[in-house]
């Protein structure tokens, strides 16, 4: 990262370009502590950085649980728990990949709750994910499964077929 | 032939004058999930709109906001102009793009940094208060600024910790920054009653120190205590300690506008206009629910 | 000149002259017919689309069933009803001030914890099923089963005329005549019976006051995630009856699933995740609206 500073305007400030490099790892740093599970870089204070890395999360949960409503809702008061153990060390890839990563990890450890199950059901048959890169709408009729739901896309219109088992 | 270029350059003018009406009264943060109740202020003239949000063209409820003569500034909160990388020009076009869209006689962001070394932080991270973060801020705001058609107004966050080794106070980054860009001050009020409660220093004695006579518009917004912080959150009624520090910001230079944040766990509309109403009574602005 | 009656002509009209005559006899009933259907389909424009409530307007989008699910969307918003484990229906808090016979009728229902799905059976709500119907059909917005009837009455001129087609061909048959054509048009006839004998429960007039409430209360679509909480009951009534059961379901997904409410098909993307995908750049996180850096949430903090 060293010499990567910003080229021309900071130039008048030789002080800047001599130390961006510095200022760019100390932020990188700084965000793996808060959102990575990397430790608190050194000189922080402890207690308020932990709060600030439990606020980001709380935040985070509720984003996903905005774009997964149906997700958050069948999880109910182990929502907020449920989130907090899958994220913690894993940054976010954005609230709606998120929430679809952690669909997936719950389905195979068979905690995904009926309304979860339908609601990625519902998500899959509609988008396509390979779990790496931004989802795309699926163009060709599709179905998809999880937990006992079924749901069909045709034309962009998603049918749920079958409830998830209860 | 000459009255229609008379008229066509009166319809430029009548534009331009339309452009550049700033922010004035009290407003609120349109989203998409209060639109309705937005919709039906009467005496609104004033929102803004988190830029990131618009794709494409504009919201249908925003759109009727503009075509009765609302103002409406776009606020964007992804920007990372504190990142020591320089910002991002595809970001920058868009919010360049969403200022021509809604006519907005400026834009907003914030003297923070939201991603570094290919992390998303999804928040804004507080800087350093040193010379190098106001070199790193001032570089990427002339950067912005050169492709944003409107000015641009710079918001200090809330924070919940201080980077260990700041040279300057508050107050002088601020207004370094400032001074180095030629930006207008955000002030959100919220953010300095946050950052003494949490962070040590006396909200008043802060505003005696800013640059008030730069205040572009203010904002305001609720949070809670939780864990021996005051987290600034936005989904939380505005606390008197905010209301009072309102108050005295307007004892001392009224800001020309104000404008209520709410983000979520949206409230009764009872509530929502109680706090539009308190602002109103407290700044002296036209109520205007 | 050619004759119009040859010795071997069945009913002594020839072939060419019974099928102009029979096309020309169908242009001007079908024709009528269309006029006719017309005419009783278009209802009264309503003077203001403002009097009508989220249950009158529910009606018209979807008949009795959704009317029912707009009451009880209103009726959880308000938090009057609630349901039991056992996915029963029960009442929560007394009834609101303002409410209509058929949210009397559903909380009385719910009083006696019927099943969700029962309620359009229940003999109290039907009641106030059919008081609201009649209502509407009075502002001319719904037609009245005579009104249907007497819409119908076109489609009856056509059947005659297939009637007698059906005769002709049979005739023409016996006698080994050709009737390739008359059949052709007897078919699209058939075809245009069909589709005259279909008529809507709801008049023209409804269509366009449906059209102008949805442009005025996409504030409610459940693309726009609405706040249930701000736009208070009536406005999670008028979400159900202009869009239907997900917004049930979005108001309140735990009530939506133990009372087992319907669910209709979503659009692609569904929920509330409208921001989402492919419009926010790779790799970041989307920001669904709030100010400050990436969405609001359960009060997580947020310093912007």
């Amino acid at each position: 990262m060293t010499g990567a500073g910003p080229p021309t305007e900071a130039s008048s400030v030789p002080r800047a370009v001599a130390s961006s490099g510095d200022l760019a790892a100390r932020q990188a740093a700084l965000v793996a502590a808060l959102v990575a599970g990397a430790p608190t870089p050194p000189g922080f204070a402890t207690a308020p950085v932990d709060a600030a890395r439990a606020a980001l999360l709380r935040k985070r949960a509720g984003d996903v649980a905005r774009h997964w409503p149906l997700l958050a809702a069948g999880l109910g008061d182990a929502w907020w728990e449920t989130f907090r153990d899958w994220a913690a060390h894993r940054p976010t890839n954005g609230s709606l990949r998120d929430g679809w990563d952690l669909a997936r990890a719950l389905r195979v450890g068979g905690a995904l709750p009926p309304l979860g199950a339908e609601e990625l059901a519902a998500r899959e048959a509609a988008t396509r994910y390979d779990g790496l890169d931004t989802p795309r709408p699926r163009r060709l009729p599709a179905v998809a499964r999880a937990g006992g739901a079924v749901a069909v896309q045709l034309a962009g219109r998603v049918r749920l077929l079958r409830p998830a088992r209860r | 032939m000459q009255r229609r270029q008379l008229l066509r350059g009166w319809w430029r003018l009548r534009r331009r004058v339309r452009r550049v009406t700033g922010p004035s009264g009290v407003g609120i943060g349109w989203r998409p999930e209060i639109a309705g109740f937005v919709a039906e202020l009467p005496g609104l003239r004033f929102v803004e709109v988190v830029a990131e949000s618009v794709h494409g063209e504009l919201p249908p409820g925003l759109a009727e906001l503009r075509a009765r003569g609302v103002t409406v500034v776009p606020h964007g909160v992804r920007l990372s102009l504190g990142g020591a990388e320089p910002v991002d020009p595809a970001r920058v076009a868009h919010l360049a793009r969403v200022a021509e869209l809604v006519g907005a006689p400026l834009v907003s962001e914030h003297i923070a940094f939201v991603r570094a070394g290919g992390l998303e932080a999804g928040h804004l991270l507080p800087l350093p208060r040193s010379r190098e973060a106001v070199a790193a801020v001032a570089a990427n705001v002339r950067r912005a600024q050169a492709e944003l058609p409107v000015p641009l107004a710079l918001e200090p966050i809330a924070a919940l910790f201080d980077w260990p080794d700041d040279e300057l106070d508050e107050a002088d980054f601020l207004t370094e920054i400032l001074d180095a860009t030629g930006a207008t001050l955000l002030l959100d009020v919220a953010n300095v009653h946050a950052n003494a409660r949490n962070r040590g220093g006396d909200p008043l004695a802060l505003l005696d120190r800013l640059p008030l006579d730069r205040v572009a518009y203010v904002h305001v917004a609720g949070g809670a205590e939780r864990g021996g912080f005051y987290h600034d959150t936005h989904t939380d009624p505005v606390p008197p300690e905010v209301l009072d520090l309102v108050g005295a910001l307007c004892a001392r230079h009224r800001p020309p506008a104000l404008l209520l944040e709410r983000d979520g766990r949206y409230p009764p509309a009872a509530e929502l206009r109680a706090e539009l109403d308190a602002l109103a009574a407290t700044s002296g602005y036209p109520v205007v629910t | 000149m050619t004759v119009l009656a040859a010795p071997g002509d069945t009913w002594g009209i020839s072939g060419p002259v019974f099928l102009g005559l029979y096309l020309l006899a169908a242009v001007v009933v079908v024709g009528g017919a269309i006029v006719h259907r017309s005419r009783v389909v278009a209802g009264r424009s309503v003077g203001t689309i403002d009097v009508l409530g989220p249950q009158q307007v529910a009606y018209l989008n979807g008949g009795n069933q959704l009317a029912v699910w707009a009451s009880l969307g209103g009726l959880r918003g308000s938090g009057a009803v609630g349901v039991r484990p056992d996915r029963r229906l029960t009442t929560g808090s007394a009834l609101p001030a303002g409410v209509t016979p058929l949210d009397q009728a559903i909380h009385h229902a719910a009083r006696r914890n019927l099943y969700a799905r029962e309620l359009t059976r229940d003999e109290w709500v039907a009641r106030a099923l059919t008081e609201l119907r009649e209502g509407l059909e009075r502002q001319g917005l719904a037609l009245s089963p005579a009104q249907r009837r007497t819409a119908r009455n076109g489609s009856l001129a056509v059947l005659g005329l297939l009637v007698l087609g059906a005769v002709r061909m049979g005739a023409g048959l016996s006698q080994g005549k050709p009737i390739a054509f008359l059949l052709v048009a007897f078919l699209a006839l058939a075809v245009t019976a069909i589709l005259l004998n279909r008529v809507p429960w709801r008049t023209r007039a409804a269509d366009a006051a449906l059209r102008e409430l949805r442009r005025r209360h996409t504030h409610l679509a459940p693309a726009s995630a609405p706040a249930y909480a701000t736009y208070g009951a009536a406005g999670a009534a008028m979400g159900v009856a202009l869009f239907g059961t997900v917004s049930l379901w979005s108001l309140d997904p735990g009530f939506a699933e133990q009372a087992e409410i319907q669910r209709q098909a979503l659009s692609s993307g569904g929920g509330a995740g409208s921001s989402s995908g492919s419009s926010c750049g790779g790799g970041s996180s989307c920001s669904g609206g709030s100010s400050c850096g990436g969405g609001g949430g359960c009060g997580g903090g947020c310093g912007g």
